[in-house]
């Protein structure tokens, strides 16, 4: 028996979307389109976040302090073999069944050969930014270390007395023999401990990221297998993944010679959904920024909000076409993934507007779409943990669901919100 | 009187529960005089946890202990004093939600057996295990 027929309809503007998750469904319609779209574009996420997720955690746990970090997207071999816990056969739980734990080859052909497919010195790659954005990466890191409050207990601790007791440690290891930076770190320490914050949030997302790669990569495997029928299979997916990694450690290690520096050791018991997956949708995906170069705000004016929470920036707002402007992070994620479409996602592009020329656009509103359908999968993993199942015999409980669900879409009521637009095939 | 521990390995409801505050360590902390309250998922609730969720839990012990501690409260607490008080702060550090009339409410659990007496505190058994959040 369906909610609607247990309790009356809601008479939200969103109703419609409301009853669909009330049946199990996501806020992205359950059109064969759809999956394809969504399915092509997790894939050709989850190439570029292989490298983001390994160089974070080379960021955090061996660049660390380096005033002159020219090098820091540079992965050494020992990062791109480092083994997923979630792909291969050492993993702690084998998500990507098919797929090995060390770097995928596509990311390897694509480091060696660049968009220019031809082989050339690393550093003619990098100036020529013919390789992986990771700025895009270091956006995501700085939106969560700007917004803070969004639960969990992170960073909380990076504001105790043992994190920096744990950081006074580390810094003095990694200056040691360096008057002029220990110097500067008796003046100064609260510059340091910023900055060590700031590659505590490297490590978060980092491990985060560790996470979602093989869960893409093996929606992909499913779907090209015929086990992927509709959306609702493709969201399901995705709660059982964040449950699976729910309680994976969020910690922060620092290597300096060979010794480990524990920042933020796993005893902490840091876990990988309240301290890094919800903290990261709601500041990715909700709040973010204003992008430099997109639009000029008037912030007197109140163009942009006085708090925080309400900041509405992230990719489930964005007006995808004027973001196109070369630079900012959200084009730099469309052109990593760009390189790593699958066919059929090329030729279904080629099929509309103005085909190759506009690819980056309608991309990018494919991956709104598919963000709105990650989305519904942390809507329905909260909804599991924290309310009741969809077919509860309790009307009471139906009605606390019905409204965490109507509080979740009151987030999309503000005009910039893409809900609508994503329930037409034709936004593109 | 048996103490919460001894209560709990003496019910066949609770092997799962037994299970994980063993591996987690916390058998002697539920030794403890305390008193202490514990709203102890049964077997069926953590059947109910979708898969990969408690493997990735057992292999993390500082992730479980977390999760266990949300399900402890310090002090002794009847369904007679429940009945005047909405939330309960948990010994991970997150509140409660307590609803406790006609029907008995712990989050989104529900309880089917309470106020079960131990030396060192009282259990009420649910039906869900509850997540912070």
């Amino acid at each position: 028996m369906t909610t609607t027929l247990k309790i009356p309809p809601s008479t939200h503007p969103y109703a419609e979307i409301i009853h669909r998750l009330e049946a199990g469904g996501s806020m992205l319609p359950d059109t064969e389109e759809n999956l394809m779209q969504i399915i092509g574009i997790y894939k050709a996420y989850a190439v570029p976040m292989d490298f983001y997720w390994r160089d974070l955690l080379y960021i955090a746990e061996r660049v660390f302090l380096d005033p002159l970090p020219f090098f820091k997207y540079f992965l050494p071999q020992e990062y791109l073999d480092l083994p997923n816990h979630y792909a291969g056969e050492t993993a702690d739980f084998r998500v990507w069944q098919k797929g090995e734990a060390s770097a995928h080859p596509e990311l390897l052909e694509f480091m060696d050969k660049g968009e220019l497919k031809k082989k050339l010195p690393k550093l003619f790659h990098h100036l020529w930014h013919d390789r992986i954005n990771m700025e895009f990466a270091e956006a995501c890191m700085r939106a969560m270390l700007w917004h803070q409050g969004m639960g969990g207990l992170f960073y909380d601790y990076l504001e105790s007395e043992e994190y920096l007791g744990n950081c006074d440690r580390a810094i003095k290891a990694y200056f040691k023999g360096n008057p002029l930076m220990l110097g500067l770190y008796k003046l100064f320490p609260e510059m340091f401990y910023e900055k060590v914050r700031e590659l505590s949030y490297y490590a978060n997302l980092g491990l985060f990221w560790e996470v979602m790669a093989p869960v893409f990569f093996e929606m992909s495997d499913r779907y090209d297998a015929g086990e992927f029928k509709t959306v609702p299979d493709a969201m399901d997916f995705l709660v059982n993944g964040i449950f699976i990694a729910a309680g994976r450690p969020i910690y922060h290690h620092v290597y300096i010679g060979d010794q480990c520096y524990e920042l933020i050791p796993k005893s902490k018991g840091f876990m990988w959904l309240y301290e890094a997956a919800l903290p990261y949708v709601e500041a990715v995906f909700y709040r973010t920024a204003p992008f430099r170069g997109t639009k000029s705000y008037n912030a007197q004016a109140q163009q942009v909000p006085a708090d925080q929470k309400d900041f509405h920036y992230g990719i489930l707002y964005a007006d995808v076409f004027p973001v196109g402007t070369a630079g900012i992070p959200p084009t730099l994620l469309m052109q990593d993934m760009l390189h790593f479409l699958p066919p059929y996602l090329v030729d279904y592009y080629q099929q509309y507007c103005r085909g190759e020329d506009d690819m980056l656009i309608q991309l990018g509103i494919t991956f709104q779409r598919s963000m709105y359908n990650v989305t519904s999968a942390v809507i329905q993993a909260l909804r599991t943990a924290l309310l009741y199942p969809l077919d509860d015999p309790n009307p009471e409980h139906l009605r606390k669901n019905r409204q965490f669900f109507e509080a979740q879409m009151d987030r999309f009521l503000r005009p910039e919100a893409r809900l609508n637009d994503i329930q037409n095939q034709d936004y593109r | 009187m048996p103490n919460i521990v001894e209560i709990a390995v003496s019910n066949d409801a609770f092997q799962t529960l037994v299970t994980a505050v063993t591996v987690a360590g916390l058998v002697e902390a539920l030794q403890q005089p305390g008193p202490l309250t514990v709203f102890a998922p049964n077997d069926q609730a953590f059947a109910k946890l979708l898969p990969g969720t408690v493997d990735t839990l057992v292999q993390n012990i500082p992730q479980l202990q977390r999760i266990l501690k949300y399900h402890v409260v310090a002090g002794r607490y009847t369904t007679a004093e429940l009945k005047d008080l909405t939330t309960l702060t948990s010994l991970e550090g997150s509140p409660i939600p307590i609803a406790c009339g006609d029907i008995f409410e712990v989050k989104n659990a529900t309880a089917i057996a309470s106020d079960i007496e131990a030396s060192n505190g009282i259990i009420h058994v649910i039906d869900t295990v509850i997540l912070m959040g």
